[in-house]
């Protein structure tokens, strides 16, 4: 099977493209024009730069050159998500469980897939684990994002009846539960739904790549469901663990709700 | 004062140099307090003074910058939160409902320990500001301000505890009504209960029957303003 490869030249078409977002931005008086701008310009040297590291990674196959780029992008999601997090007693201290939640996320989704099921040779291999690693923890960092904002905006809006269960007697777990629950079922939704529609509208990626790079629809469907469920695992995971690290951010030692 | 009264045996909730600052500011300032197992004590005093401020520092749920809370003798920091504030009851301005039923609103405090309160316990606690048992039913979203009020009276007595603050407990209710709950409050006081009671009502303190304080820009003093 032929691969049609996309050469640079008409990379560069493609970003007319984007003048066309542009041109309706304009037009519609969106005063978006900057942002299109950079945010085409920011992911072109990004995905470029990454083309690059990539390869570099792939030709020199090592255990540690993988456990680097793990941990990068293990931090950067850790960072991303923490960053977007807009209620937080301390947004400083956001990073730290930020991390934990989406690094047990990861182990928890990961290790036991290439482990088990998907075992390429040797196990550390870029080309396998790279990708998938990086679909768990960018489903990883949404989650807790989601599962931090919502958590500290809703305590925050609701720290009357917060405070009235801990009067009655409440633990912190107790107090926060409603808050916890509606948080996390919220941001698991978007990675159920993606199961519930799956193939119905949209193929999901790693399938179309699969399939665009001429592998058989029946094996990349195998693949694309192996990812599905991991995304599903990582988003439990990672959500309960960020929402269980909230509650240390939200109360005192002493039980109190922290005025924020 | 704590040791003293604990030294006859007597039941107490105390504190000693309360001092809570919030931007530069001290809402609460150098507070000396004391009050028995079936006394009831009146803070009065302008809006913004710090009485509510004062009740959650004294049902620690608010950490105060400088003294301590007492539960008979013992400080606060030594007694596990849960513990404390079992014993402790603090009902606040505006008490927000729970979820589900009036019922399940009293059953609250038990449940949370594991416990599960019998009907006629619920039934009881109504009773006692009250309330008529066929409200155990109703949805507490639905009650009037009042009702409100009166449900998480409840709510806290359901936990049975030894001292009891009460933030304008009678601020959604007509005179009447008002009248009804000082005296089941002069009530529990009669059976053993302390009372803290926030009032903007002069008149409440001698419908008590209750020591006055008066609270001034975050200082408590004895007597009337
Ligand atoms: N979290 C907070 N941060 C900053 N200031 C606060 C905070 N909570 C209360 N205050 C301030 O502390 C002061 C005392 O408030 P508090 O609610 O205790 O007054 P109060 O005597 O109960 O008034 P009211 O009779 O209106 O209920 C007020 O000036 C209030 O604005
Ligand atoms: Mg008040």
């Amino acid at each position: 099977m032929s691969y049609v490869e996309v050469p640079l030249t008409r990379l560069a078409l493609v970003a007319l493209l984007v003048a066309i977002a542009a041109l309706v931005s304009r037009r519609a008086r969106l005063d978006l024009e900057g942002s299109i701008a950079w945010a085409a310009v920011r992911g072109a040297v990004q995905l470029l730069a990454v083309g690059y590291a990539l390869r570099l990674l792939f030709a020199y196959e090592h255990v540690l050159s993988l456990a680097l780029a793990l941990s990068v992008m293990t931090l950067v999601a850790a960072w991303t998500a923490a960053r977007r997090v807009e209620h937080a007693p301390d947004r400083r201290a956001l990073f730290w469980p930020a991390l934990a939640a989406i690094t047990a996320g990861g182990v928890v989704s990961l290790v036991p897939v290439f482990a088990l099921v998907i075992t390429p040779t040797p196990w550390y291999s870029g080309r396998y684990v790279i990708p998938i690693a990086g679909m768990m923890l960018s489903n990883a960092m949404n989650v807790v994002a989601l599962t931090l904002e919502r958590i500290f905006a809703s305590a925050r809006a609701e720290a009357p009846r917060i405070e009235q269960l801990l009067a009655l007697g409440a633990s912190p777990e107790q107090a926060l539960h409603a808050q916890e629950r509606a948080a996390l079922r919220a941001a698991m939704t978007p990675t159920l739904n993606g199961l519930f529609t799956v193939g119905l509208v949209a193929l999901p990626g790693m399938m179309t790549g699969q399939i665009v790079s001429g592998i058989d629809p029946k094996s990349a469907v195998r693949y694309q469901l192996v990812v599905l469920f991991q995304l599903v695992a990582v988003a439990a995971v990672a959500g309960w663990v960020a929402a269980t690290l909230s509650r240390r951010m939200l109360f005192t030692s002493r039980e109190q709700l922290r005025p924020f | 004062m704590g040791e003293s009264e604990d030294a006859r045996g007597v039941r107490s909730l105390s504190a000693r140099g309360l001092g809570l600052a919030r931007e530069g500011r001290n809402v609460l300032d150098g507070v000396d307090f004391a009050i028995e197992a079936g006394a009831i004590a009146c803070i009065e005093g302008p809006s913004g003074c710090g009485k509510s401020t004062l009740l959650r520092v004294l049902a620690t749920l608010l950490e105060p910058t400088a003294g301590e809370v007492y539960l008979e003798g013992v400080a606060a920091h030594a007694i596990a939160p849960r513990t404390f504030r079992r014993r402790v009851a603090y009902v606040p301005q505006q008490a927000p409902m729970l979820e589900g039923t009036v019922a399940d609103n009293v059953a609250a405090g038990p449940r949370l320990r594991g416990a599960q309160p019998t009907p006629t316990r619920v039934e009881q606690c109504l009773a006692l500001v009250g309330l008529d048992g066929a409200f155990a039913a109703r949805p507490a979203s639905e009650l009037s301000g009042g009702e409100r009020q009166r449900v998480a009276l409840a709510r806290a007595l359901a936990n049975e505890p030894e001292f009891l603050l009460l933030d304008e407990p009678t601020a959604a209710l007509d005179t009447r009504a008002a009248e009804r709950i000082l005296e089941r409050v002069r009530a529990l006081a009669r059976e053993g209960l302390g009372l803290v009671v926030v009032t903007h009502e002069p008149t409440h303190a001698a419908a008590l029957g209750a020591r006055r304080r008066t609270m001034h820009a975050g200082r408590l003093r004895e007597g009337e303003g």
